[in-house]
């Protein structure tokens, strides 16, 4: 092994070391070369099943008049490769797919990459301030519900997780858009922004951001008061599901022998929470974390569609309707890549959260 | 001894984002009071476009986008569709109807202060034509576009076309600037390329130009500096949005966020209460049942007879009530309005109706309705309609199992021909009603019902004098013929012509609905 202080590159040598040894560096390769197989796995998947659906992607392109003249459907055949074998179209698909060429979309004739570039960054934005949001508010209440279990404070948490998780997700945008945008005139209407401003000019695609880069005080507010409403109706979804998991987890942690003990050390209420209870609780919050983004995507189809917002829910719902077959394909890809980078994330933060983990 | 640390921005961070939430709300919502009283439209529709490059659109958005754009030889006034008048030209035709002369108005120029000439016309028109692959194509298969001199253009046809003028009125057929087409690869031998560039910018003559297109959210247009026809526009800048759900379109309208909203359904528009005016009219559009008369997908049903026993078995009215505000019975395959159309539809005749059913050789079967379940027509759902139905043509003890299926699926066995009976919908291409002659045996929709041309050759023969007549009352009286010997022995049974709302806040005035560019942007003024 050669010693740091005769390497020409110290750090590198360093590195390559750490690799070598750290448990936890063996877990992060082994866990992204699993998460390449996988997303072979899908793409598999998304081109079978999207290729299996009955209908004709031709005429639903080209439109009546032209799809019934045969040398505009043959043309229009060839150029897109759709008179090739299953197999030879999927190795056709992969190929491009390497290059970061998900196809034309059949619908809006433009690149599916540059269709997803703008809806996804739409969706996601409402999706990470929902998951903040109901993170934040879930552990406030999902704590107080165990400390106060069975006590009023308790069965009130309860009926409002309960009425989170049960109410329909397109009734509560329609009436939530209703009363704060018709009635208390307190929220925007539907879209990113409102119609007088212009969007911001593109870095990131979250509107707030890009108007903040942009410097744009007045663009940003307006945006951050157009993603207020469906973050709201978002979360009141995900904080029902988010503060049941988190009482359970703290009730748990509050009947371990530790947390008995600080408190019997005397140290302070908010001590013994945040650093015994809560950091105790952290990994099954965790989890069920990552599997709520996962479910606030799926939601953001019906919302997206309440407040007109262009993502990525719009965007499926338009591809299959018209049977665009690169852009269902585009969705269902990113999708997945979005579900494999949310538990690849949750797993690396197990290793972090607990230590045990590293070790294993 | 790290989590506090840890968890002490984010606390922060929460709280800053509620904060922001609360004070940025009502911040917005007074943004939306003054731009109300700015320069600016805002319109709310579910988008169908795919470009604003006039040549490769064919879509009800796409339409009005491009009507506000560019400007076509020949126009329509208002919500008639049915008298071609002088657009960017006026024109003269032989009597055959096969030769039609345009003469430009003189003194109009494109958004770049460059005049219209008729080599813009020509090379518009033949670029169409190069490009196969472009949805308006169709529209000028058979034609021959040729240069007399700067203001003159001549259009000739292999066959009759007295329809020739209103199929001009599309904005698909928009002039655009031949020179800045050219420049950004345009084209008439079919390798055009202008598109994306005409999706960036208008190259136009319209009361507007664009400013943004964004397929998804919103297309921005603002006035054209300089526009020199008769339509100049009241607003500085128009803002078209995509507002799928029409709950949201109409709480928008409620709200003061719009202007107009596009997509209101039929009780919506009656919810609407002082303060907002709603132009409600029969869209062009028609629902009806086919029945197939191949022995292949029909078997012994196959007959016309069948048609007549559900034709008179239905109660229209009763279906009517589905349809909400502006809709109609369907008269016939031509919907009121357009010359041709029938003017009364049928009435309900269950012992004619018992009669004929017995004349068809119905034994007991039971017969498949096929229909898309999730494409609504002009606010009307197909399963509540398809149901009635149902429970309608039980009463004279036809036997109905509902078959329903989405959209794009279904279409392939409707465009096939393989439905034995089916609840579709049908719309012209453009404003004549030769589009609906392809509902005749051996023609596009007849076809569709196993309907061929050796079925029914005098109603052939009805629907091939009106597409060749040449005299203009002539072709009326084909058009009336036809329909009526298809409400006679047709296998098709026309139901409703949906409403179209077009619903307005009173501070503006003048959207009208007309069935081939939806509205008129420029025509919508403030009120008062």
């Amino acid at each position: 092994m050669t010693t740091g202080t005769t390497s020409p590159a110290p750090a590198r040598a360093g590195a390559r070391r750490y690799r070598a040894r750290s448990p936890l560096a063996r877990y992060l390769v082994r866990r992204a070369g699993t998460s390449v197989l996988l997303l072979v796995g899908v793409t598999i998947v998304t081109f079978t099943l999207t290729n299996l659906v009955p209908g004709d992607p031709v005429s639903a392109a080209l439109g009546e008049g032209a799809a019934q003249n045969p040398e505009t459907r043959e043309a229009f055949i060839r150029s897109r490769g759709l008179d090739q074998p299953f197999v030879v179209q999927y190795l056709l698909y992969m190929g491009n797919l390497l290059r970061g060429d998900l196809g034309t979309s059949l619908v809006t004739g433009r690149a599916v990459t540059t269709d997803l570039a703008t809806a996804v960054p739409a969706t996601v934005e409402i999706a990470i301030a929902a998951i903040v949001v109901s993170l934040a508010v879930s552990i406030v209440l999902g704590t107080l519900a165990a400390y106060r279990r069975g006590l009023v404070t308790d069965q009130v948490v309860r009926v409002v997780t309960l009425v989170g998780l049960s109410v329909p997700t397109f009734w509560l945008a329609l009436v939530s858009f209703y009363i704060f945008f018709l009635q208390l005139r307190i929220a925007p209407g539907s879209g990113r922004i409102s119609p007088s401003i212009t969007p911001p000019p593109r870095v990131t695609g979250f509107y707030t951001i890009d108007y903040l880069l942009n410097g744009d005080g007045v663009g940003f507010l307006d945006a951050a008061a157009h993603l207020a409403l469906p973050v709201l109706v978002l979360s009141l979804v995900t904080i029902g599901l988010l503060t049941r998991f988190i009482r359970t987890s703290v009730l748990e942690v509050l009947a371990s022998d530790y947390v008995r003990a600080a408190r019997a050390k005397g140290l302070s209420g908010a001590r013994v929470v945040l650093d015994y209870v809560l950091r105790g609780a952290s990994l099954p919050i965790l989890t069920v974390v990552g599997v709520a983004f996962g479910a606030l995507l799926s939601g953001t189809v019906l919302v997206e569609s309440v407040f007109s917002w262009p993502g990525l829910g719009t965007y499926a719902y338009n591809s299959a309707s018209n049977l665009d077959l690169p852009g269902i394909m585009g969705v269902g890809l990113v999708v997945g890549v979005i579900y494999l980078v949310i538990n690849f994330v949750v797993d690396l933060l197990y290793g972090v959260l607990d230590p045990r983990v590293r070790l294993a | 001894m790290h989590a506090p640390r840890r968890l002490a921005p984010i606390a922060l961070g929460t709280a800053a984002l509620f904060l922001l939430a609360g004070c940025s709300g009502g911040n917005s919502a007074n943004t939306d009071d003054a731009e109300q009283s700015g320069g600016s439209l805002v319109i709310d529709t579910a988008f169908s476009i795919e470009t604003t490059d006039p040549g490769h659109t064919y879509d009800p958005t796409g339409n009005m986008v491009a009507k506000a754009l560019y400007e076509t030889l020949v126009d329509f006034e208002g919500s008639d569709v049915t008298t071609p008048v002088p657009g960017l030209a006026s024109w003269e035709q032989n009597d055959d109807a096969t030769e039609f002369t345009f003469t430009l108005e003189d003194g109009r120029t494109f958004s770049d202060g460059s005049e219209i000439t008729a080599d813009d016309v020509v090379f518009s028109l033949q670029r169409i034509q190069g490009m196969v692959e472009a949805k308006p194509n169709f529209l000028l298969t058979g034609l021959t576009v040729e240069k007399i001199d700067d203001s003159t253009v001549s259009i000739t046809s292999e066959t009759p076309l007295l329809q020739l003028p209103a199929i001009l009125a599309n904005p698909a057929l928009g002039i655009v600037n031949a020179d800045v087409v050219e420049e950004n690869g345009g084209a008439t031998d079919g390798s055009d390329s202008a598109q994306s560039y005409l999706d960036g910018e208008s190259a136009g003559s319209g009361p507007f130009i664009l400013d943004t297109l964004d397929l998804t959210s919103q297309v921005v247009l603002t006035k054209n500096p300089e526009y020199t026809g008769d339509e100049e526009p009241a607003y500085d800048r128009v803002v078209i949005r995509n507002v799928t759900e029409s709950a949201t379109q109409l709480i928008n309208l409620q709200g003061g966020d719009t202007m107009v909203a596009m997509d209101l359904n039929g009780d919506q528009v009656e919810g609407l209460d002082d303060g907002f005016t709603v132009d409600s009219v029969p869209s062009g559009q028609t629902i009806f049942l086919l029945l197939n008369q191949s022995p292949d997908v029909a078997g012994e049903l196959a007959n016309v007879d069948l048609s007549e026993a559900v034709r008179y078995a239905l109660d229209y009215d009763a279906l009517l009530e589905l349809a909400g505000a502006g809709a109609t019975q369907a008269t016939g395959v031509i919907p009121t309005g357009f010359e041709g159309a029938l003017e009364e539809g049928v009435t309900q005749d269950l012992d004619r109706a018992t009669a004929a059913l017995e004349a068809s050789g119905y034994d007991g079967q039971t017969l498949r309705l096929q229909f898309p379940n999730d494409y609504p027509v002009g606010g009307v759902e197909f399963t509540p309609l398809a149901e009635r139905i149902q429970a309608q043509l039980a009463e004279i003890g036809l036997n109905v199992e509902l078959a329903p299926a989405p959209f794009a699926t279904e279409l392939d066995a409707y465009v096939g021909g393989t439905e034995g009976f089916g609840l579709w919908f049908w719309g012209p291409d453009y404003a004549d009603s030769a589009n609906f002659l392809p509902f005749a045996p051996g023609l596009k929709v007849g076809l569709r019902a196993g309907w061929d041309a050796s079925a029914n050759p005098e109603i052939a023969d009805l629907a091939a004098a009106a597409a060749s007549a040449t005299d203009v009352d002539e072709r009326t009286e084909d058009f009336t013929a036809f329909a009526e010997a298809m409400q006679e022995s047709g296998p098709f049974v026309p139901l409703i012509v949906p409403g179209r709302n077009i619903a307005t806040a009173d501070s503006v005035t003048g959207a009208v609905y007309n069935s081939v560019w939806d509205v008129d942007i420029a025509e919508i003024t403030p009120a008062g």
